[in-house]
């Protein structure tokens, strides 16, 4: 008695080549995806903690080296609570748009107000003379007396354009690309510097080191000695959210009902035994050929051919009914099949000689013809 | 391994005390630790019951099969599981037939104590002819807790001959009966039905007046009584120890499925029909099952040997798609038989181009013998014929026509060459070829 089902450790054996082969080529694979840096995602634009292409934790760790205390918020009570009473440079970037469904009160916050690209929510309520203008790209060049612009001397554009629409000659308008859109505008409101930046890409990892890039945000962001960077989210929302109102144990029964699919999956999956194998036979029909050649006739539309066929079988049948040799003539036929039929010769002859199908209708019509001569002879030929 | 679904279901169950936990502490219990903790405990279960499942390895297992089934009946097969180990084999057996063997069920609880054996029953119901076979025996075996099971695949072979049915079998009492009037054993007996010589016999009312033998009434003249001249007749008997040789080909058209039965199996049928005839008629019957080799051959057996031979060597031929090589065929007869006797070919007749080997061969074998060639005519062609509704069917008909008209010239063309033939559709090929051979053996012709 053998056992067909090789052991476990004959198994193991036998795939121990391949999952060494195969270990060691992930490993190489996860080797060259790390050192060509390609596995690094492209971050969410501008948060502080990313370490992305498109995010902005260059800037805070260099602030952070300055000597600048940087604390990152997500709710408006949270920052409040940051801020306390020292001066301090908040940053407000509302990349989720929250403030657009909410009520907050933004009065007050921190010295001085960074507002990175706003949107239309945020411009009304803390610069209402300032509206959006479309995006920019491309570099730009200091035009304005803000100490930090000045040094930047070239600034990476791309971003937002907003305009400054009021009359105060004290407004610094900053970075302009073109018909009166500016990039950077600075203005005093209720004893608080609020400066708009529209070009929010020279912030981010990728680009903060080209052009004047870093010199514009430390110098805006690091005015202060705290810097409080604000970016709205879930908890500013008035309500309860949809985490709150669902129970603890979903997730785990979630969780646990997948397992249980895979695990049924597995039980139901295994096969008991090997595949079995078997020679089938060849299945040939037999008329193939029959209906090989009618197709054929079809196509070709043989009719002269097909009616040939159907009276030559006609005639045999006809023949060995009528009790005439083989030998008979065709007329000896003819006259002595219409005689039985009692129909005259000629029409006979007709039929089963002379008459050409010149279409298929015909064809049809003389095929009918024969089987009625057919039936005919039969009935008057029956004992 | 593998897993039940019993494993799933009871990780399943563990909603409860995820919900329950987490809403009677309020919160305080984890629910992910709960899921966690669950999760340990039933893969826990699982490992403690595959440790204690039974090997499967070290079960032992027979077969107790009968070797031969007609196709088409159920047969019993049974499989012995002994199980040497000190655990109970709680099993899952599946046995490995082909998908033609029909086995069922096709797989099987067994529990099977510590040193015993437990038997499993399966019934086979082939629905191919040949040899079925099963090559391995998968054993699955749970642990006490059903939730694991170790499995291994145990190699056992068997197989099984599943026979020609031999449904024309019924026609064999009618056609027997027939064989008994011709032989004499019935109460009638008429003159010219048989043409051998058999006995001398009293005249009794009602013989035929042809039959008196003068010579031998003449020669028993009784001198002590000088009256009452007694008058003998002759009987007669059909003729005995003739020989018939059946060749069936097994080229590439007797594949051609015929109202569902393949043209061989269709020849396979005839050939038992007319073996079991001709050997109760006391004639010897050699079959040959030939394309380019011969595949398969019953020589020189006689009495009830003969049918179980002819199936036993006919289950396991299957047509091969290659063309029939009718030249080697009169040289194989001539090995079999010097004698005159009746060749009876198994064949097809299509078409005169597809026949012309058959043909050419034809003259050698009448001059010797007495031929008659045997072949399937298709119901589905003789139906097309008939039905001519529209344009598609009328072209149809035409080509049916046409290959009948085909059959009807080979066949006028064996005749001419000396053979004989009989046609037939598949159910009714078998008579007719049994009813030809008595029709021959009355006529004294063999």
């Amino acid at each position: 008695m053998t056992v067909i089902t090789s052991t476990v450790r004959t198994t193991a054996r036998r795939w121990l080549y391949w999952g060494v082969f195969g270990a060691a080529a992930l490993v190489i694979g996860l080797i060259t995806l790390f050192a060509s840096g390609a596995n690094r995602p492209l971050g969410v634009p501008l948060d502080p903690d990313s370490a992305g292409p498109a995010g902005a934790r260059a800037l805070v760790q260099v602030l952070r080296e300055q000597g600048v205390a940087v604390s990152i918020t997500e709710t408006l009570e949270s920052t409040r609570e940051a801020i306390g009473t020292d001066a301090a440079t908040v940053v407000l970037h509302d990349r989720a748009g929250i403030l657009g469904e909410t009520s907050l009160n933004l009065d007050g916050l921190g010295e001085h107000l960074v507002l990175i690209e706003p949107g239309y929510d945020a411009l009304e309520q803390l610069a209402p003379d300032v509206a959006a203008a479309g995006s920019v790209s491309g570099e730009l060049e200091a035009d304005c007396t803000v100490g930090a612009v000045e040094r930047a001397g070239t600034v990476t554009g791309d971003g937002l354009g907003y305009r400054y629409h009021g009359d105060d000659a004290a407004v610094d308008v900053c970075l302009d690309s073109g018909d009166d859109v500016a990039s950077l505008i600075r203005l005093e409101r209720g004893g608080q510097t609020v400066s708009v930046l529209g070009a929010g890409a020279a912030l981010s990892n990728e680009r903060i080191t080209e052009a004047g890039n870093a010199a514009l945000a430390l110098g805006l962001l690091g005015e202060h000695a705290q810097l409080v960077w604000y970016v709205p989210g879930v908890g500013d929302l008035p309500g309860e959210d949809a985490a709150s109102l669902t129970p603890t144990w979903v997730t785990p029964v979630l969780v646990l009902l997948i397992l249980v699919t895979v695990a049924a999956g597995v039980a139901q999956g295994r096969r008991l035994g090997p595949l079995v194998v078997e020679n089938l036979p060849v299945v040939v029909r037999a008329t193939e050929t029959m209906e090989g050649r009618a197709r054929l006739y079809q196509r070709s539309s043989a009719r002269q051919r097909a009616l040939d066929a159907l009276r030559v079988g006609t005639v045999q049948r006809l023949a060995s009914r009528l009790r005439l040799p083989r030998t008979a003539g065709v007329q000896e036929f003819v006259d002595l099949a219409a005689a039985t039929a009692n129909r005259p010769a000629a029409s006979v002859r007709e039929l089963l000689v002379d008459a050409v199908p010149r279409s298929d209708s015909e064809l049809v019509e003389l095929s009918d013809r024969l089987l009625e001569l057919e039936r005919e002879i039969a009935r008057a030929t029956a004992p | 391994m593998a897993l039940s679904m019993r494993f799933a279901a009871l990780l399943a169950v563990g909603i409860v005390p995820i919900v329950v936990l987490t809403t009677l502490s309020d919160g305080a219990i984890s629910p992910t630790w709960t899921t966690l903790a669950w999760l340990g405990l039933v893969i826990a279960a699982a490992a403690i019951d595959l440790a204690a499942a039974a090997s499967p390895r070290r079960l032992i297992v027979e077969r107790e099969l009968p070797d031969r089934v007609r196709l088409g009946e159920p047969v019993q097969a049974r499989l012995l599981i002994t199980n040497p180990g000190r655990r109970t084999a709680r099993t899952l057996v599946r046995d490995g037939w082909q998908p033609s063997a029909g086995a069922s069920p096709a797989r099987g609880l067994l529990t099977v104590p510590a040193g015993e054996r437990r038997a499993l029953t399966l019934t086979l119901t082939p629905f191919r002819r040949g040899e079925r076979r099963s090559e391995h025996v998968t054993v699955r075996s749970f642990g006490p807790l059903g939730l694991a099971a170790r499995q291994a695949s145990i190699g056992a072979p068997g197989a099984i001959r599943v026979l020609p049915p031999f449904h024309s079998r019924r026609h064999l009492p009618s056609r027997l009966a027939r064989l008994r009037e011709l032989d004499g054993r019935t109460s009638v007996m008429i003159r010219g039905q048989g043409s051998e010589f058999d006995s001398l016999r009293d005249y009794v009312r009602g013989d035929d007046v042809r039959s008196i033998d003068w010579r031998a009434t003449a020669r028993r003249h009784d001198p002590t009584t000088g009256i009452g001249q007694r008058l003998v007749v002759r009987t007669w008997r059909p003729e005995r120890d003739r020989r018939i040789v059946i060749v069936i080909d097994s080229g590439r058209t007797s594949a051609a499925r015929i109202a569902n039965e393949a043209r061989i199996d269709t020849a396979f049928e005839s050939s038992l029909l007319l073996a079991a005839l001709a050997q109760r008629a006391g004639d010897r019957i050699d079959t040959l099952i030939y394309d380019r080799r011969v595949r398969g051959r019953v020589q020189g057996t006689t009495g009830s040997d003969l049918l179980s031979r002819m199936v036993t060597v006919m289950a396991p031929v299957e047509p091969e798609l290659i063309e029939m090589d009718w030249s080697a065929v009169p040289g194989l007869v001539a090995s079999v038989t010097n004698r005159r006797s009746l060749i009876v070919l198994m064949t097809s007749i299509d078409s005169p181009g597809a026949s012309r080997a058959l043909l050419g061969m034809l003259p050698q074998l009448t001059r010797r013998h007495r031929v008659l060639v045997c072949s399937v005519t298709d119901p589905a062609v003789v139906a097309a014929s008939r039905s001519r509704g529209d344009r598609e069917e009328v072209f149809r008909a035409a080509a049916a026509e046409r290959s009948m008209l085909d059959t009807a010239r080979v066949a006028a063309a064996i005749r001419q060459l000396g053979g004989d033939v009989v046609t037939g559709p598949p159910p009714e090929l078998p008579p007719a070829l049994a009813d030809r051979y008595l029709a021959l053996k009355a006529a004294g012709l063999l």
